[in-house]
């Protein structure tokens, strides 16, 4: 099958502190992948630096065989809920439309089919009763679902998110993970940021452990083990990241 | 009055009375300024207190100071509890709240002004300063003043120094926080009145940021922070006072402000810990040894490559190690020689390891070593990729961190390439 | 006395132009200054005015004309002088942001004040007064062109200018705006360039305040900046909307300034500013999404209800 990203020795420094070392992953079309780590691990710097949010300081990405400036249309990118201002004044429907700002490029405007896009998007998620609501007003578990409707609006193969089931009640995170593997059935790729392990197991077919370095990548039966499970969390790598603490501080 | 015994009669006399006043005040709020992260909302306080200000100036047209004081304290506070009503009721962010409060404050304050040309004629003193226009009663309120604010600081230096840290943490320890909260609001307001005949409503937040900034450059206590912030605030407020002064029709505040900015210029370049320039010596002097200790490994690994037969290495073979050329090699030897690593051979051709040389050498390799091992066991990288980042942290690995990895790789002697880790503690040098 | 015919009373045509002036001056402003205050840099648009005004000091010393492009130049290149030393401060020390901001814009406006007492004499155009006030109320015996048989006092002219251009700016590149302020992840996702687009935000920003700086002075252009926008935010929950009433806030406080201008015998600018501010207190209380007044109302309106609900 063929392949929907691939990372090489990606390295990303912060306040010239590493927090992530040579990561070397391919990930193939059409799976469903949990990114799974300790606190700290590097979990969202890794799906921001592959989608160039944060610079990384080495290594390449490729998507779906080039790269990622070339084929940023097919990227989706979900950031973490709380990355925005939820009293920013813009409605439901505004935040599915900004799916399709990446299509339009700088000086077009969102026309008819743009809007219809975001209301399908709407309505798969639910949300399209509430489409004339400002955004602050919505729970937490439905805010989560306006970001995935925009994600949907994106119309994108691979889709990177960044913790969708923080803060979101049970009924939504069923309807979520309903989402992703109906996603995966019509050979959508996505990577999911997650800090769950035990749900994890059930809802993923393939998981990425990580903590600072990529530990294991595979299939959740031959992952999901109890040696490397330690190894991730197990904190062995304290020295790691205490010499990278003194690098900082140089 | 006692107090007057303290007032110096010459006009000199009074300003540089009024500028040790204005930088004691400003100065000790300043640090909990800068530190609390509150520096705009001291700006906003500052522009707040102006209505106070032209109120005091048309109700006492015997230009009270302590009328106009308590007016500008009055403001300034009111400003304050706008602020935080606003960001309570509203989903406007703090930032904004700030802005409407010091605009509105500001504008209402001209326009009241502009209304009342004749009884505020000396707006402007207080708009931009003038400290030669301070009299006996002016500096008789700024003592008061002052010294109320050094005794409330004194007596709860440590609350407030403790909520300034982390506020959540002093509600834990029981501290009434709201109540030292207004406390802090009070006395920011009150340093911001006394500095004003001297900087000007426009200038004064300076005052409370621009010293402490430069005292928090030049040391990590709290204590000596204030005391320097204080005497900034001093320094910058007499020469500030004495250059104004001889320049005909020259506001105050804005000479102040310069010279607060130039000691503040001059910390940021060389402040011993925290400037500029002793960060730039550091990197100098971190490469030149980073350089001395790739040298030195450089010799350890062309004697490790001849069996450690004999003890010279030449200076040719060392340039070829180094991929430099021969007068660089004697260049980087040079250095070494300074620090007692080596020792020249008679005809100047070839070097020596000494004891102290065959020791930093050891622990160089070891520690490079030691840490691709741990990147290869430990962290899963491929022993292909290790060199790099051991080339960087071979250099900074304490003791401490190198017993760690000795234990956690049970005391290995081989690193991942199959050559041996030197051991610095057990042998002087493996000369055979 | 007839309180809303004064104005023309005694400016004639003049109380029009006035008007027009300070709506023109405040446009441009309250348009970005609400994304200011969305993106949380109100404070930066305080920073950006305080410090461009050495630049216009230097580019006024040099040129001795307040009309000339060339000031616009100057109080740019004091702006970005600005915003190196901010970061050269906060990046390279333990200072932290809001200190480095402290620091750098009150060194630079009293750089301008200094220079402008040294260099300038007194009575030229450019003085503390027009720092404090502007040169709004003197805007009647600027020069005078003629526009299709009308004589429009000539900075009417150049303000137009600066809102023309800045309201096309922001319609072309609303979404980016929209964007960039709301999810700068996603933005950047899409191959938008943060660091690009603050920096040209930051440009307009400081060409509408060198533009509105004469007009009010150098520290009123922080209201115009921020208040219509806030005022706004209180009232809506649509950034369209919002921006249009930033817009009408702009107008209503020009022609209220006026008004108290007139009736108070008061500095124009700060008329202007104190209107705004009025409106704001107003949205405040009465505003229909953030307004004090509903909110006490509605918590009236609750408390017989949890009794009846006690009482079943």
């Amino acid at each position: 099958m063929a392949t929907a990203l691939e990372t090489h020795d990606l390295t990303v420094t912060y306040h010239k502190r590493p927090v992530l070392y040579g990561i070397d992953v391919a990930v193939p079309e059409g799976s469903l992948v949990g990114i799974v780590g300790p606190n700290g691990a590097g979990k969202s710097t890794l799906i921001k630096s592959i989608m160039g949010v944060v610079p990384s300081s080495g290594g390449w990405v490729k998507v779906f065989g080039k790269p990622l400036k070339e084929n940023l249309h097919r990227v989706g990118y979900v950031p973490q809920r709380e990355s925005v201002d939820w009293d920013f004044p813009v409605t439901v429907m505004d935040v599915a439309l900004m799916g399709t700002y990446g299509r339009l490029g700088l000086f077009r405007r969102p026309g008819k089919a743009e809007k219809l896009k975001a209301k399908e998007a709407l309505e798969k998620v639910g949300m399209l009763p509430y489409s004339n609501r400002q955004i602050g007003n919505l729970s937490g578990g439905q805010q989560q679902r306006v970001f995935l409707a925009r994600a949907l609006a994106q119309d994108s193969d691979l889709y990177l998110m960044d913790e969708p089931f923080a803060g979101v009640d049970a009924a939504t995170e069923a309807a979520i993970i309903e989402l992703l593997k109906e996603m995966r059935e019509r050979g959508k790729t996505v990577l999911v940021v997650h800090h769950d392990l035990q749900s994890a197991s059930e809802y993923f077919d393939k998981l990425l452990l990580l903590n600072m370095r990529l530990v294991a990548f595979g299939d959740v039966k031959e992952v999901f083990t109890p040696e490397l499970l330690q190894k991730t969390y197990g904190g062995r790598l304290t020295i790691l990241s205490e010499v990278a603490d003194r690098a900082a501080k140089l | 009055m006692m107090l007057d015994l303290l007032i110096p009669s010459s006009g000199a006399g009074k300003a540089i009375l009024a500028a040790v006043l204005l930088g004691a005040g400003s100065g000790l709020l300043g640090s909990f300024v800068v530190l609390r992260r509150m520096a705009l909302m001291g700006d906003a306080i500052s522009h707040a207190v102006l209505p106070g200000v032209v109120a005091g100036l048309i109700y006492s047209p015997e230009r009270s100071p302590l009328v106009i004081f308590l007016c500008a304290v009055a403001a300034g506070l009111l400003g304050a509890g706008l602020v935080r009503a606003m960001m309570a009721t509203t989903r406007l962010k703090s930032d904004t709240a700030l802005g409407i409060v010091l605009a509105f404050f500001f504008a209402f304050g001209i326009m009241w002004q502009s209304r009342n040309q004749e009884s505020t004629a000396g707006v402007m003193n207080f708009l931009f300063g003038n400290i030669g226009a301070i009299n006996t009663a002016d500096l008789r309120m700024m003592m008061l003043a002052t010294g109320l604010l050094c005794i409330v600081v004194f007596v709860l230096k440590r609350p407030l120094l403790v909520m300034s840290f982390d506020e959540g943490f002093s509600r834990g320890l029981g501290y009434p926080v709201r109540f030292l909260n207004a406390v802090f609001y009070f006395l920011l307001t009150f340093s911001v009145v006394v500095g004003l005949q001297a900087v000007g409503v426009v200038l004064v937040s300076a005052m409370l940021i621009t010293p402490a900034a430069s005292a928090y450059l030049l040391t990590d206590r709290f204590g000596k922070m204030l005391v320097l912030s204080m005497a900034f605030g001093v320094f910058s407020g007499v020469v500030g006072g004495l250059v104004s002064a001889s320049v005909n029709g020259m506001p105050t505040g804005p000479v102040i402000t310069l010279a607060a900015t130039l000691v503040f210029a001059l910390t940021y370049f060389l402040a011993p810990q925290h400037g500029v320039l002793a960060k730039v010596l550091r990197r100098g002097r971190r490469r030149r040894r980073v350089y001395r200790e790739n040298t030195l490994k450089a010799i350890y690994q062309i004697q490790e490559a001849s069996g450690f037969s004999h003890e010279d290495v030449d200076l040719i073979d060392l340039a070829q190690k180094r991929r430099n050329t021969e007068d660089h090699a004697r260049k980087e030897c040079a250095a070494l020689l300074r620090h007692d690593f080596i020792e020249l051979s008679a005809d100047g051709q070839a070097v020596r390891l000494t004891t102290s040389g065959w020791r930093r050498a050891m622990e160089m390799v070891r520690n490079h070593r030691l840490w691709e091992l741990y990147l290869t066991n430990e962290a899963n990288y491929a022993d292909d990729h290790v060199h790099e980042d051991a080339e960087k942290i071979e250099h900074i690995l304490g003791a401490n961190t190198v017993k760690q990895l000795e234990q956690d790789l049970d005391f290995p002697e081989l690193d991942p390439h199959g050559k041996p880790i030197p051991q610095p503690q057990l042998v002087a040098s493996p000369i055979v | 006395m007839n309180y809303l015919t004064i104005p023309w009373e005694s400016f004639g045509i003049g109380a029009f132009w006035l008007m027009l002036m300070a709506f023109l001056v405040a446009l441009p402003c309250s348009q970005m200054g609400s994304f200011l205050i969305l993106r949380r840099m109100a404070l930066t648009g305080d920073a950006i005015s305080h410090s461009v005004f050495p630049g216009v000091v230097i580019a006024f010393v040099l040129i001795g004309d307040l009309a000339s492009p060339w000031l616009i130049v100057g109080a740019g290149l004091a702006g970005l002088v600005s915003t190196v030393f901010i970061e050269l401060i906060h990046r390279k020390t333990r200072v932290k942001q809001d200190a480095a901001t402290g620091i750098s814009f009150t060194a630079l406006f009293a750089l301008g004040v200094v220079l402008m007492e040294s260099m300038l004499g007194k009575n030229v155009d450019l003085d503390l007064d027009c720092v404090l006030h502007g040169r709004l109320g003197l805007l009647l015996e600027e020069a005078h062109v003629e526009i299709l048989g009308a004589q429009v006092p000539q900075p009417i002219l150049v303000m137009a200018g600066v809102s023309v251009v800045t309201i096309l700016a922001m319609v072309v590149f609303y979404r980016v705006l929209l964007l960039s302020s709301f999810d700068a992840g996603l933005a950047a996702s899409y191959g938008y360039k943060p660091v690009v687009i603050h920096y040209c935000l930051m440009f307009v920003v400081s060409f509408i305040v060198v533009a509105a700086f004469q007009a009010v002075g150098a520290i009123l252009v922080i209201a115009l900046l921020i208040l219509p926008g806030a005022a706004a935010y209180l009232c809506t929950h649509r950034l369209k909307i919002m921006l249009l009433l930033a817009g009408l806030h702009a107008l209503l406080s020009a022609v209220g300034g006026l008004y108290l201008h007139v009736w108070f015998n008061t500095d124009m600018a700060s008329a202007v500013v104190v209107c705004g501010g009025v409106l704001l207190l107003l949205t405040w209380l009465l505003g229909p999404v953030d307004g004090l007044m509903w909110k006490w109302l509605k918590e009236e309106g609750r408390q017989p209800d949890d009794d009846t609900s006690h009482s079943t």
